[in-house]
């Protein structure tokens, strides 16, 4: 796809989102009838796409700039091919985030023309005048970001990052612009005495945009974003690997997965607990939504969550075994006894101690903080065990860490009147309760966070053989992307079903025959069919972007075979 | 191979024996078959770790491969998802037709829909005077009831109708989620109410359903402080329902039912 093209897609849609906005203000039209799908899924399927392109576009930058100042200061070309092979693919997915942004509005509006109109009314300025600027200025700094990568080079690089940047910030920026409307669906602002509709009357467009779950919405999609964004570059990198007819190339995109993945997995360990923090915050607004999620309705998509949780687990752990078994010298490197005797304890201890002192009560740090930081006390004692044992370690405790969270008080999710058949019994009901649930995310973290500690450690005592990776680590880093869209996709699902049948929460019902809660059933069908047309559109954006890239290259980048991490 | 029999076998075992003390221990089936599954899942883990390099692959190969590859996990996920029980729609849809009902009608969208159900009813009353003109015009004997625009006699409820409106209310807004009543719901989220009817009068329900922060039970001093209680229910729920459900909820009187004692603070 040509520059013109794209840029005529992202005119297109921007004219689009005017096009809505001038549409909002005759009101009237009734709905139109999806065929097939139905109203509610067509609009969750084009606003799901929306969601995950807008996700990469908005994630990507933030490590393609820092990959670029890698690069730059460490003077690795690796590092600088990375971030514009990146570029290349975020230009094409940009114009996809625009035309599936404006088919959103559009979609939206043909089946729910009432609320729309009244919703777009109340972000007006925000839908006609804000995010349309920040659109195309990042429209603009993105293609001059890309455009100017050969011309500013050398002494120049320092302002072809700055550049990088100002594209990160009004990427930032129309994150959290755009997160106002989708935060205010849930948790529109209301004050004690006053109904919602009341306080709106009298609300600024700022009280609208910095409701409750603003901020803990934007923390988490920042970290999901970044997270998203290493396992797709992940993803490039097994498809050009498995592609590579050299064995340079097969060093290079080796590396890049290796890069990826480390990113991924990094941002993905606060994922859980920024997911609690923007949960917490739901709940605190209105304490219905936690039963409705946890005990009800959607308790059994929290099940899928943790299933899923444990998979991206489970891939990322396995792609370090898989890296340090091509890694000479690894079966030098150990570790001290302490680290997988915390790692064991550490589920068990936490959930005693998080039993009778509850956060915030600073008590349960006293006890913990010790817990964790024993390991470092490792130097002084001289038993230790090998790399392989502590990650074998580290899996099984990653297995028994979701089990533990995947241990529901029931398993009917229809009505909370559970029956004994489904129920736990009483004297085991602490494995359901949120210290056992919190004891399960630390420990998944935790074993993670020593595997990538043992990898770092053979990384530096030895010698990686880039291109050497066992083939099976590239079907991990795929399955880290796919599982992340899906799972991405499940959450967005929740975040949106968690209104129940109110378009805007207690303010907006939604009279419609399709406002119940569907199964996860049904729920998984359509975010499978979502996450297989985004996969399918991004594998073909990299087939593109990167394939003209390999025919123009002339000079070899990238460092020779082996290469010393060091 | 040998591998695979190995981990296969301490997965088996390992798997059974927490089968076994889920069964000893009384968890429902349910469970006992989770247990197992994620001990299976730790053997399949294991298995896999020790498993033999896989060559590389290139060109057409790893473009099948990749292909399959997602097949599967399309398969596992779909299979996963749909494995777990899953809630019945049904149960809810008629749950929100009663709740939206009074909002429907004072919506632009209820009144629409109203002015076509009369037209439609109109419609209706009309083909049938047709029918019966036509058979008067025949000479046929008329035996059906002539067709009268008066409304339907309107019966005032009883008492006994009033209480199942107020039960009717308890499961409509799923207040079950948080209290306990007759030993159902609850999970100590909010008080038991078995003897709410003994603290507290009609009115009294009313007000602490319509302004949650009029009165604290007694032990619930932290949820009462972080507004657990939702107050929406004045924005849901009209004067009649809310009376319905307190007059119900006042009923109870069982002081075997240790309820905490509510303290007005309004």
């Amino acid at each position: 796809m040509k520059t013109w093209q794209r840029s005529l897609v992202g005119v297109c849609a921007f004219l689009m989102v005017l096009g809505a906005a001038a549409y909002a203000q005759a009101s009237g039209a009734p709905p139109v009838e999806f065929p097939y799908t139905g109203n509610r899924t067509a609009v969750w399927i084009v606003a799901q796409l929306h969601t995950l392109f807008g996700a990469f576009v908005l994630g990507a930058p933030i490590f393609v700039v820092v990959s670029e100042w890698l690069g730059y200061r460490k003077q690795d070309l690796r590092y600088d091919r990375l971030a514009k092979e990146l570029t290349k693919v975020t230009v094409i997915l940009f114009s996809m985030t625009a035309l599936t942004g404006g088919l959103f509005i559009f979609v939206l509006l043909a089946a729910y023309p009432q609320f729309t109109t009244w919703f777009i009314n109340q972000f007006y300025l925000v839908f006609t005048v804000i995010y349309p600027l920040l659109f195309i200025s990042g429209s603009i700094v993105l293609y001059a970001y890309l455009y100017t990568w050969d011309v500013w080079k050398g002494e120049k690089k320092g302002r072809h990052i700055a550049l990088g940047v100002l594209l990160n910030l009004i990427c930032m920026t129309t994150m959290f612009v755009i997160n106002g409307p989708t935060s205010f669906m849930n948790t529109p602002p209301k004050t004690e005495g006053l109904s919602p509709q009341d306080f709106l009357e009298a609300a600024s467009l700022w009280d609208k945009i910095a409701n409750v779950s603003w901020i803990p919405l934007s923390l988490h999609r920042i970290d999901g974003n970044l997270a998203f964004g290493g396992f797709v570059t992940g993803l490039i990198a097994a498809y050009m690997y498995m592609r590579a007819k050299s064995q340079e190339e097969r060093s290079y995109y080796d590396w890049m997965g290796f890069v990826g993945n480390l990113i991924g997995v990094g941002a993905m360990l606060f994922q859980p607990f920024t997911g609690l923090l923007y949960a917490y915050q739901m709940c605190d607004y209105d304490f219905s939504f936690c039963p409705y999620m946890m005990a009800d309705q959607l308790s059994m998509f929290f099940e899928m969550q943790g299933a899923m949780v444990g998979l991206m687990f489970l891939a990322g752990n396995y792609y370090v075994w898989l890296s340090l078994k091509r890694i000479e010298g690894v079966e030098k490197v150990r570790m001290t006894i302490l680290a997988p005797i915390v790692m064991v304890a550490f589920p068990f201890a936490m959930m005693v101690v998080m039993n009778y002192y509850w956060i915030p009560d600073p008590m349960s740090l006293a006890f913990l903080l010790p817990l964790v930081l024993l390991p470092l006390l490792g130097r002084f004692i001289p038993f230790t065990v090998s790399a392989r044992t502590v990650i074998k370690i580290g899996f099984l405790m990653v297995i028994i860490g979701d089990a533990i969270w995947l241990i529901p008080h029931g398993f009917a999710p229809t009505s909370a009147k559970m029956v004994a058949e489904v129920e736990m019994p009483e004297a085991w009901n602490f494995l359901s309760s949120m210290p056992a649930k919190l004891s399960a995310i630390f420990t998944l973290v935790f074993a993670t966070v020593v595997n990538y500690a043992l990898y770092n450690r053979a990384i530096k005592q030895g010698t990686i053989m880039w291109g050497e990776i066992d083939f099976a680590s590239q079907f991990a880093l795929i399955s880290l992307a796919f599982t992340s869209i899906w799972m991405m996709g499940l959450m967005g699902a929740v975040r949106s079903l968690v209104r129940k049948y109110f378009h805007t929460y207690s303010v907006i019902p939604d009279f419609s025959a399709e406002s119940f809660t569907p199964t996860l059933s049904y729920s998984a069908w359509w975010i499978t069919g979502i996450s297989v047309v985004f996969f399918t559109v991004v594998s073909f954006a990299v087939f593109v972007a990167l394939r003209s890239s390999d025919s123009k290259r002339q000079v070899p980048e990238g460092s020779p075979v082996p290469a010393r991490a060091k | 191979m040998g591998n695979v029999i190995k981990k296969l076998s301490i997965g088996l075992v390992v798997g059974g024996a927490l089968f076994g003390i889920a069964k000893w221990q009384e968890f429902p089936f349910v469970f006992q078959m989770v247990f197992f599954a994620q001990a299976m899942l730790g053997a399949a883990v294991f298995m896999l770790l020790d498993a033999p390099a896989v060559k590389t692959m290139s060109g057409g190969k790893s473009a099948i491969a990749i292909v399959m590859f997602y097949i599967v996990l399309c398969t596992v996920f779909v299979a996963g998802a749909s494995m777990w029980p899953q809630f019945d729609p049904e149960e809810e849809k008629g749950k929100i037709v009663k709740i939206l009902e009074r909002e429907r009608k004072a919506s632009e969208q209820g009144k629409a829909e109203e002015l076509i159900a009369r037209a439609k009813a109109l419609d209706e009353q009309v083909k049938a005077l047709e029918v019966r003109l036509r058979e008067l015009g025949a000479g046929h004997v008329v035996t059906k009831e002539p067709v009268t625009d008066a409304p339907p006699p309107v019966t005032s409820k009883g008492a006994g109708d009033f209480m199942k409106a107020g039960e009717e209310q308890w499961q409509l807004h799923e207040c079950f989620n948080c209290h306990k009543l007759k030993g159902e719901g609850g999970k100590k989220r909010g008080p038991e109410l078995d003897n709410i009817g003994s603290y507290l009068t009609v009115d009294e329900i009313k007000q602490k359903i319509l302004d949650p922060k009029s009165f604290m039970a007694e032990g619930f001093e932290k949820e009462w402080e972080k507004g657990r209680m939702p107050d929406k229910f004045r924005e849901v729920m009209d004067d009649n329902e809310v009376t319905a459900l307190a007059s119900w909820l006042n009923s109870f009187k069982n002081t075997s039912v240790n309820t905490p004692k509510p303290i007005k603070k309004k």
